[in-house]
């Protein structure tokens, strides 16, 4: 297999952008929608998310799955009509109940009106998430924080070790990796009412620190053939990159999606999505290394003149719009 | 090779320790794995305290402390969070309601005097009072909604009007040292709480009895601005006060009111409220549920790499699998010898690194079949992989420890457990892919049976042949 990244760069740019385009529309669209470009969970926006089964010690309590409008009508009673309900469970005799902020009061209240209507509860298989919303602000703002300083760390990391517009490139692949997965997530939540949570910034970090990994790869390919060999032209250099390092980028990618789909499947439900946003932002990860990162690196370079980048001490020459260094 | 000898024994040795480690150190689960209940409480600043110092939330932590002791939870964790919260952790609770309201009851303690000319006033809010609880007993049973609601309302405005009565003192809950029930000596079935200050407030809680003895107002204790109890003071305390720093109320106790009161005046020595902010209860079934989950995870995502290792990479893959099990084994050692907490994100954590622990000795395999490829020994090309790989290696694991660093700083609860394990796993990997399957290839290589380079690379002869032939 050999692929030629340079010449069908502005197919791959083409379908990079598309995807992003169509995550973008969709995160406006959830704008106008919902207020918000994601489907935040209450870890973000604070609330109680209450999920109940019943006791089926006594199989008279369970013998058929939960209504929930018998839950909807609960609710109702408690002032809490638009909260949304979820019947969990292969016999359906769990629900997960998503309300706003209750204090401990309010919800002792709602756990024994639900228990009179739908029998008795089982405390061992009870959960409650509650957040209040100052907090839940404080660990998105932190979670932004966290993700904008990787982004500075790795940047800076990766210009001491290359050269600053490696860096800027191997940043603007990783905005690419990253902009698609909330994309993603933005359509989940439109069509499947999936929520992001503090997980989901968990995810989008590990994607900045796993997927630059490709892009480093590729780029110490490049930097090293470059000073192998001074005179190839950029194009060339890079297309080889590339090339050597196809298998290694595709079976490093599949190994860490093994996992992945094996949290996916059997991981259960807390970490199922979580899994998913890995799965996508890895396998845009590793695409976006070899064909958008390389494909920049090489248009940029040529862009600039500085067709021959071999040692630091090199980097003083200004760029030309001829290039002085063509074999 | 002697070299190489040692080596292999230094992993012998680690992997045997670290099984050993596995064996005697438990793996402390989180509380989402095995569970319990996980409480953020707010620590809240009040116009006398107007910022949280750290000896403040020093304070609120003892007091904290204290209570989930009086809770009876066996290794509860309280730790302070960033400036103004505190982590509760409270494994195995069944009953999270009661450990919020103990815990995140704003409850503040103080004592006050009733104003002058409000006894018959006291009497009959008192009376309004009880009536309304009777009635919120009575409506606990009930679907009314609306009657309940009312029913609150009314008990907030009747706890008002009481609070009305009284005027504030210096005197708080952080003076009083303790409070216990104990038996009435008399006989009869009546109970009684003791009081106990410090020297400050000792002091003052004699100018206050001597203030109101023998007037028939009473000594009115808050919590949280709500009437506990409503204690007169004998006329003989008149002339002093009661003295002494001791005091107890007695009344119509009953045993369990007196230990309630006497746990709410205890715990109830507050410097500021707090609140609870967060509450995260995992039932013990489905910790259980989440274990057996991960478990199967883990074994199905490991499995499917060591297979995938095995037939891409052959002898190479096979000894890369080997350095897997040992990866495996020793981070979840280190682990358990740190006392690094397991929860599900963290678990996640693992199971990811598994996945990127490969990463190392593809790099290096890659590289050594290009080496091959290109002509070179079967041991040299085995040197050099390693050697070349080694830069790329270096760079993309300090990248993702990067994103594990900013994690773990400015994370919360369960995000630093996955930036902990995680990290710790990077960093594993590049032990064990380094070493481990660096010494074990060498070893094989020094079998003359393990030396054909069609164990490390398919396909080699052929291609070999075609580069002759062309």
């Amino acid at each position: 297999m050999k692929l030629n990244v340079i010449k069908q760069r502005s197919l791959w740019w083409t379908v990079s952008l598309a995807i992003i385009l169509s995550g973008l529309i969709s995160m406006v669209i959830s704008w106008t929608q919902i207020g918000s470009p994601l489907r935040p969970s209450l870890d973000f926006v604070g609330g109680t998310r209450l999920q109940v089964e019943r006791d089926c010690t006594n199989p008279d309590n369970c013998t058929e799955p939960i209504d929930p409008a018998a839950v909807r009508e609960v609710l109702a009673q408690q002032g809490l009509a638009n909260s949304s309900i979820q019947i969990l469970g292969e016999t359906r005799q769990g629900v997960s109940i998503r309300t706003t902020s209750l204090t401990p009061d309010e919800r002792v209240q709602l756990q024994s009106a639900l228990a009179e209507n739908l029998g008795r509860l089982n405390p061992q298989a009870i959960q409650i998430d509650s957040v209040g919303p100052t907090l839940g602000r404080q660990l998105f703002q932190s979670g932004m924080l966290a993700l904008f300083l990787s982004f500075v760390g790795i940047a800076v990391y990766l210009s001491f070790r290359f050269q600053l517009d490696y860096a800027v490139l191997a940043i603007v692949a990783l905005f690419h990796d990253v902009l698609i997965t909330i994309g993603s997530f933005s359509i989940l939540g439109l069509v499947l009412g999936v929520e992001v949570d503090s997980l989901f910034i968990v995810a989008l970090l590990t994607i900045v620190g796993f997927s630059v990994n490709d892009t480093v790869v590729i780029y110490d390919r490049i930097r090293e053939t470059v000073k192998l060999n001074p005179e190839r032209h950029i194009n060339d250099i890079v297309d080889s990159a590339v090339n050597q390092t196809l298998t290694r980028s595709i079976n490093t990618t599949l190994t860490v999606l093994f996992t992945l789909v094996s949290i996916f499947l059997f991981g259960g439900e807390t970490l199922k999505y979580f899994a998913l946003a890995l799965i996508i932002g890895f396998t845009m990860g590793a695409y976006s290394s070899i064909f958008i990162a390389s494909s920049l690196l090489a248009w940029w370079r040529e862009r600039t003149g500085k067709l021959t980048p071999v040692a630091i001490a090199d980097t003083e020459v200004i760029d030309s719009p001829t290039n002085p260094n063509d074999a | 090779m002697g070299r190489q000898r040692l080596l292999l024994a230094l992993i012998l040795v680690l992997s045997l320790a670290a099984v050993g480690a596995i064996a005697k150190f438990p793996t402390r689960l989180g509380l989402d794995l095995q569970g319990g209940t996980q409480l953020t409480l707010q620590v809240k600043t009040t116009p006398a305290v107007p910022t949280i110092t750290p000896e403040k939330l020093e304070g609120v932590q003892q007091v904290v402390e204290n209570r989930v002791n009086g809770l009876g939870v066996s290794e509860a964790v309280v730790q302070t969070a960033g400036e103004d919260q505190l982590l509760v952790q409270l494994p195995g609770v069944s009953d999270p309601e009661q450990a919020e309201r103990v815990l995140g009851g704003t409850a503040q303690l103080d004592f006050r005097t009733q104003r002058q000319g409000t006894e018959a006033q006291l009497g009959i809010e008192f009376q309004v009072r009880q009536e309304l609880l009777a009635e919120q007993e009575r409506l606990k049973n009930s679907t009314d909604q609306g009657a309940i609601t009312e029913n609150q309302e009314a008990l907030r405005r009747s706890d008002q009007a009481i609070a009305a009565l009284f005027d504030k003192t210096e005197l708080t809950g952080d003076k009083l040292r303790t409070a216990y029930a104990a038996p009435l000596s008399n006989g009869s079935n009546s109970w009684q709480v003791g009081l106990e200050f410090n020297d400050q407030g000792a002091t003052e809680f004699a100018d206050l009895t001597k203030s109101i003895a023998g007037t028939g107002r009473s000594l009115g204790i808050f919590l949280d601005e709500r009437l506990l109890s409503a204690p007169t003071v004998e006329a003989r305390y008149a002339e002093t006060g009661i003295t002494g720093g001791q005091a107890s109320i007695s009344g119509n106790f009953d045993s369990q009111g007196a230990l309630d009161l006497s746990v709410q005046l205890r715990g109830g020595a507050l410097p500021v409220p707090v609140e609870v902010v967060e509450n995260r209860t995992v039932g013990a079934t489905l910790g259980r549920d989440s274990i057996q989950r991960s478990i199967y995870a883990g074994l199905g995502g490991l499995l499917l790499v060591l297979i995938f290792m095995g037939i891409y990479y052959r002898l190479p893959g096979i000894i890369a699998d080997l350095a897997l099990v040992i990866y495996a084994v020793l981070t979840f050692a280190v682990f358990n010898l740190l006392g690094v907490t397991l929860t599900l994100p963290g678990i996640a954590g693992f199971i990811l690194s598994i996945g990127m622990a490969v990463d190392a000795n593809v790099l290096i395999f890659e590289r050594m079949r290009e080496e091959l490829r290109a002509g070179k020994s079967l041991y040299r090309s085995v040197e050099s992989g390693f050697y070349r790989a080694f830069s790329s290696i270096l760079d993309s694991n300090v990248t993702t420890l990067i994103a594990c660093g900013a994690l773990f700083w400015l994370g919360a609860g369960l995000v630093k457990g996955f930036a902990l394990t995680l990290a710790i796993g990077v960093g594993m990997s590049m032990f064990t892919a380094i070493t481990c399957s660096r010494t074990l290839l060498l070893v094989a290589l020094s079998f003359p049976g393990l030396r054909k380079p069609e164990l490390y690379c398919p396909n080699l002869s052929n291609l070999t042949q075609e580069k002759a032939s062309s």
